[in-house]
């Protein structure tokens, strides 16, 4: 079963790669599956990632948590200022800590006193805009670089590495050869795009990354395999059921919510310490909610946040990297909706079918007659991917069954 | 994790007669005395039934020697042993497991999983799996239960997942358990392999405390059967000592109401009827498929069916909740196209499935919750007319014997009997041509059912149709003048009461005739 599972994976995994690989070269557009696209990619997808994650983490145990947009604001400036202060590894650890701070607020406000969820997270993003605002104008006013809605750059940047002798690492001093470059160089079909990807993902790589994408096996080994995960899923699934067990819910949806606000103010740090060398207001750019419709389209699950992320980085990437190559990227659609469009004719699902249709009928569209790209239209381009995935990926959704009900222990039912 | 201790001290003490013996249990709540003076007595490896009313106090008892309650006075000791619990856990410690009434399990965890949970085996706080599934197994084959360890709890049936339940409990290694109203939920041939479990658990050495009001079953299964009414034992008797109406008369404390000959004839007039009514399902199988049936006049029909084959759909599309095709006459007159406000002034009245989500406001007053539906007759323009409900509340409670201090209280300070008896008033109160009352009394006592029945045999003598939903058997043979058998959206039967049999109706509800 499981073999089979993987044998499905694997085709279609080259499937997709067959058909990127077979437009790069009909249209020349290298930048898709460049070892550059994909290296921005990556760094684009870790703060998305990485708010996903503490949205699953709310959300398994049963807080729906709207506060991670504000969670990584408190993430952006505590890491900044830590970073500034001592360097940057002590300002992830700043970060986590914001986090956790906004991740508390919550837990208190939701878990202690029963206020209803959605309202607590918006205040918990209002009060972090604005309470940062203020902390700005106390510490950043008035010194080198900083100000009100900025802060002073910082000196230090996290080190970053290649990996030896695929990716021109260095060990002990010797400078290793650079395969996977050398072979992204050649632009054979599929494995030239094979090097281009795998170089993106081992050429340039800050730890953080590294951590980041850590999280996922993390976050699954424990909330699957651990007592501590299996008493977390259930506080989510069934609080009422799981307390007649013996299990402290409230107790479990507190570490739940520090979780969550730890790994949301961690991707916050990644803005602020990793992607640049300073804060800025409004860095995090409406990431955390996206960060949650990345949990949604996964399904809550990590591996499926993992691919969420990492299409939406993929997205943003190129439109960074290359916006010529963004209409290389509107026949890469249309062959995709059009896979999808036959999957969906064969199972006889018309909303599919309809959204199939139309996704390839507009790309296509596109692809023959649009040359350059209004801005506009590249900046809302991974949103737009996103929205369609959604729509054509039809999965049978399965979120914790009492994510958002408060639960009053001990009280009747 | 609670680990060999507590169980070598259990069987140290094994020679201890009475493996529960509950001494003077009393516990009052505000406003209500739930458990007065009780005493108990439970011997080793035996089914000691609890029956009694609803709001008798069983569930209560049950709730203290779980640990979820605190008793005001009395002890508890199991087996010799004085004990306190102040937390289920430490009842599960001493071996004490629960099967609730709602089954607490987890939709989306799996089998394995459920039973686990607050009783993990692990290394180092990871899960062994493999050692649990082996001993679940081993646990699932000594008492005959066959399951897919790795399945949601979502898509188990009812009686699997009351297995589950089952295995949860004896996971934490229960020698006693306590089993609320396990027989609720299920069809006759569910309960046969129940009980053919329980019986193997009996057999093992397991203490079985069994709390029922249906009072056919617990003569059936049980050692000893103890009665509660209003808060306080009556009497504990031997099942070869009573029968039925005995143990009924010991529960309600004073005769019961016959059942009753109809004396009054099926009128003429069609008050309610479908032709080819179908529900869309969206993404599934149509939950109700071309179904027609007629009401008349002056008729209670009944229709039987396991819960979930499309009489909650059913009863959506004939109140006007759900878009259906087929039509929907009331009064003889096409309701179809009619909202839900226009149908109820046709006279169309209805008793919900669950009280609590659809019938009730737990924490509005009883006179508001007598409202509902009746505000327009019960307000002076767009005001209501506060003296007016209240005068109408307070005759639903005296016309129906609700128990309460008076119309003022919220509605989750009544039992479940007394809150059911409130729903069914206010339906019945206003004289509709047509009643559909589904599950009228389910989860309430002897006493409550015969009220709640004796009124609607009433009001159907005085013209009023009936479409009676209900997946308790005894109720359908006893109040309906018609069945139909509702099985997976489609009727499949339709039988006279007098000649239909539980066993009959049994096999039509699970498709297997």
């Amino acid at each position: 079963m499981t073999q089979s599972k993987n044998f499905r994976l694997f085709v279609s995994l080259l499937a997709a790669l067959a058909i990127i690989s077979t437009v790069r070269l009909w249209t020349s557009q290298d930048a898709l599956t460049s070892s550059d696209t994909i290296g921005t990619a990556l760094r684009l997808t870790v703060p998305i990632l990485l708010a996903g994650m503490a949205g699953l983490w709310a959300e398994r145990c049963g807080v729906l948590n709207i506060g991670i947009e504000g969670m990584m604001i408190f993430g952006t400036w505590f890491g900044a200022w830590g970073a500034w202060q001592f360097g940057p590894w002590a300002g992830l650890l700043f970060a986590i800590l914001g986090g956790v701070f906004g991740g508390l607020v919550h837990a208190v406000a939701t878990v202690r006193f029963n206020i209803d969820q959605v309202i607590s997270g918006v205040v918990i993003n209002l009060f972090a805009f604005f309470g940062v605002r203020y902390l700005s104008e106390l510490v950043y006013v008035g010194k080198q670089g900083g100000g009100i809605s900025q802060s002073p750059p910082q000196k230090w940047a996290l080190p970053r590495f290649n990996l030896p002798i695929l990716s021109g690492g260095q060990i002990a001093g010797w400078k290793s050869p650079d395969f996977l470059g050398w072979l992204e160089l050649q632009r054979w079909f599929i494995l030239g795009d094979l090097g281009g990807i795998s170089r993106g993902l081992t050429h340039n790589l800050s730890w953080a990354t590294v951590i980041a994408v850590l999280v996922v096996p993390a976050s699954a080994w424990v909330l699957w395999r651990t007592r501590f995960g299996l008493r977390l899923r259930s506080s989510g699934e069934s609080p009422v059921a799981a307390e007649s067990l013996g299990v402290k819910v409230n107790h479990l949806r507190y570490y739940g919510l520090l979780i969550s606000g730890g790994l949301a103010g961690l991707a916050g740090g990644t803005l602020s310490i990793v992607a640049s060398s300073y804060y800025r207001q409004g860095q995090t750019a409406g990431r955390g909610f996206i960060g949650l419709a990345t949990m949604i389209f996964g399904n809550w699950r990590p591996s499926g946040i993992l691919i969420g992320a990492m299409l939406f980085g993929y997205a943003e990437g190129i439109k960074l990297v290359a916006s010529d190559s963004i209409t290389a990227l509107f026949l890469f659609i249309a062959a995709i909706s059009g896979v999808f469009l036959v999957v969906a004719v064969i199972r006889r699902k018309r909303v599919q079918i309809a959204v199939a249709l139309s996704a390839f009928l507009l790309s296509a569209i596109a692809y023959r007659t649009v040359d350059t790209v209004p801005e506009s239209l590249t900046q809302a381009l991974p949103y737009l991917v996103t929205l369609i995935v959604l729509a054509t990926a039809n999965q049978r959704l399965r979120p914790p069954a009492m994510a958002g009900v408060p639960f009053r222990p001990g009280e009747p039912h | 994790m609670q680990s060999g201790s507590a169980k070598s001290s259990q069987t140290l003490s094994a020679e201890s007669a009475h493996v529960v013996e509950l001494a003077n249990i009393s516990k009052s709540f505000p406003g209500v005395i739930a458990n007065r003076d009780i005493s108990l007595q439970v011997a080793r490896a035996t089914i000691h039934a609890i029956v009694g009313e609803n709001g008798a106090g069983k569930s209560t008892l049950m709730k203290i020697l779980y640990g979820l309650h605190q008793p005001d006075s009395g002890t508890i000791a199991i087996n010799g042993v004085i004990t306190q619990f102040k937390s289920p856990s430490e009842a599960i410690a001493a071996g004490i497991g629960m099967v609730h009434q709602h089954f607490m399990l987890a939709d989306n965890l799996t089998v394995l999983e459920n039973i686990i949970l607050g009783y993990e085996p692990t290394k180092y706080g990871v899960l062994s799996l493999g050692d649990a599934r082996k001993r679940v197994k081993e646990l699932a084959t000594s008492i005959g239960v066959d399951l897919n360890l790795d399945l949601p709890i979502s898509e188990l049936g009812v009686g699997q997942r009351q297995r589950v339940e089952i295995l949860k409990v004896l996971f934490r290694g229960a020698e006693i358990l306590v089993l609320d109203e396990p027989t609720a939920v299920l069809v006759p041939q569910e309960v046969d392999e129940l009980f053919t479990n329980l019986r193997k658990l009996v057999a093992n050495g397991t203490t079985i405390l069994f709390i029922s009001h249906k009072l056919d079953e617990v003569l059936s299964i049980s050692d000893q059967i103890t009665v509660i009414r209003q808060g306080s034992t009556v009497s504990t008797v031997s099942p070869k000592m009573v029968d039925r109406l005995k143990l009924a008369e010991l529960m309600v404390g004073s005769d019961l109401p016959s059942h009753g000959k109809r004396t009054t004839l099926v009128g003429e007039k069609i008050q309610l009827s479908t032709n080819k009514l179908t529900v869309l399902g969206k993404d599934r199988k149509n939950p109700v498929e071309n179904v027609s049936f007629k009401i008349f006049e002056s008729e209670i029909v009944g229709i039987a069916g396991v819960d979930g084959n499309g009489q909650f759909e059913l009863c959506e599309a004939l109140l006007g909740l759900v878009d259906i095709e087929g039509t929907v006459e009331i009064g003889g007159k096409d309701a179809s196209k009619l909202s839900i406000r226009e149908r109820l002034d046709q006279g169309l009245a209805y008793i919900p499935f669950d009280r609590h989500r659809e019938g009730l406001m737990l924490a509005a007053s009883l006179w508001e919750n007598s409202l509902l539906g009746h505000e327009t007759s019960l307000s002076r323009g767009p005001m209501i007319d506060f003296d007016a409900a209240k005068k109408s509340c307070r005759e639903i409670i005296d016309r129906f014997g609700v128990m309460t201090p008076n119309e003022l209280v919220p509605a989750f300070v009544l039992s479940g009997g007394n809150q059911q008896k409130l729903v069914v008033g206010r339906n019945l109160a206003t004289a509709p041509k047509v009643l559909i009352a589904a599950h009228p009394t389910r989860g309430i006592d002897v006493g409550a059912q015969a009220a709640v029945w004796e009124e609607i045999r009433r009001s159907r003598d005085a013209g009023m149709s009936v479409l009676l939903v209900s997946a308790d058997l005894e109720e359908v043979l006893g109040l309906s003048d018609r069945i139909l058998v509702m099985f997976d959206g489609e009727i499949s039967a339709e039988l006279d009461p007098k000649s239909a049999t539980p066993q009959i109706l049994g096999k039509y509800m699970t498709g297997t005739q």
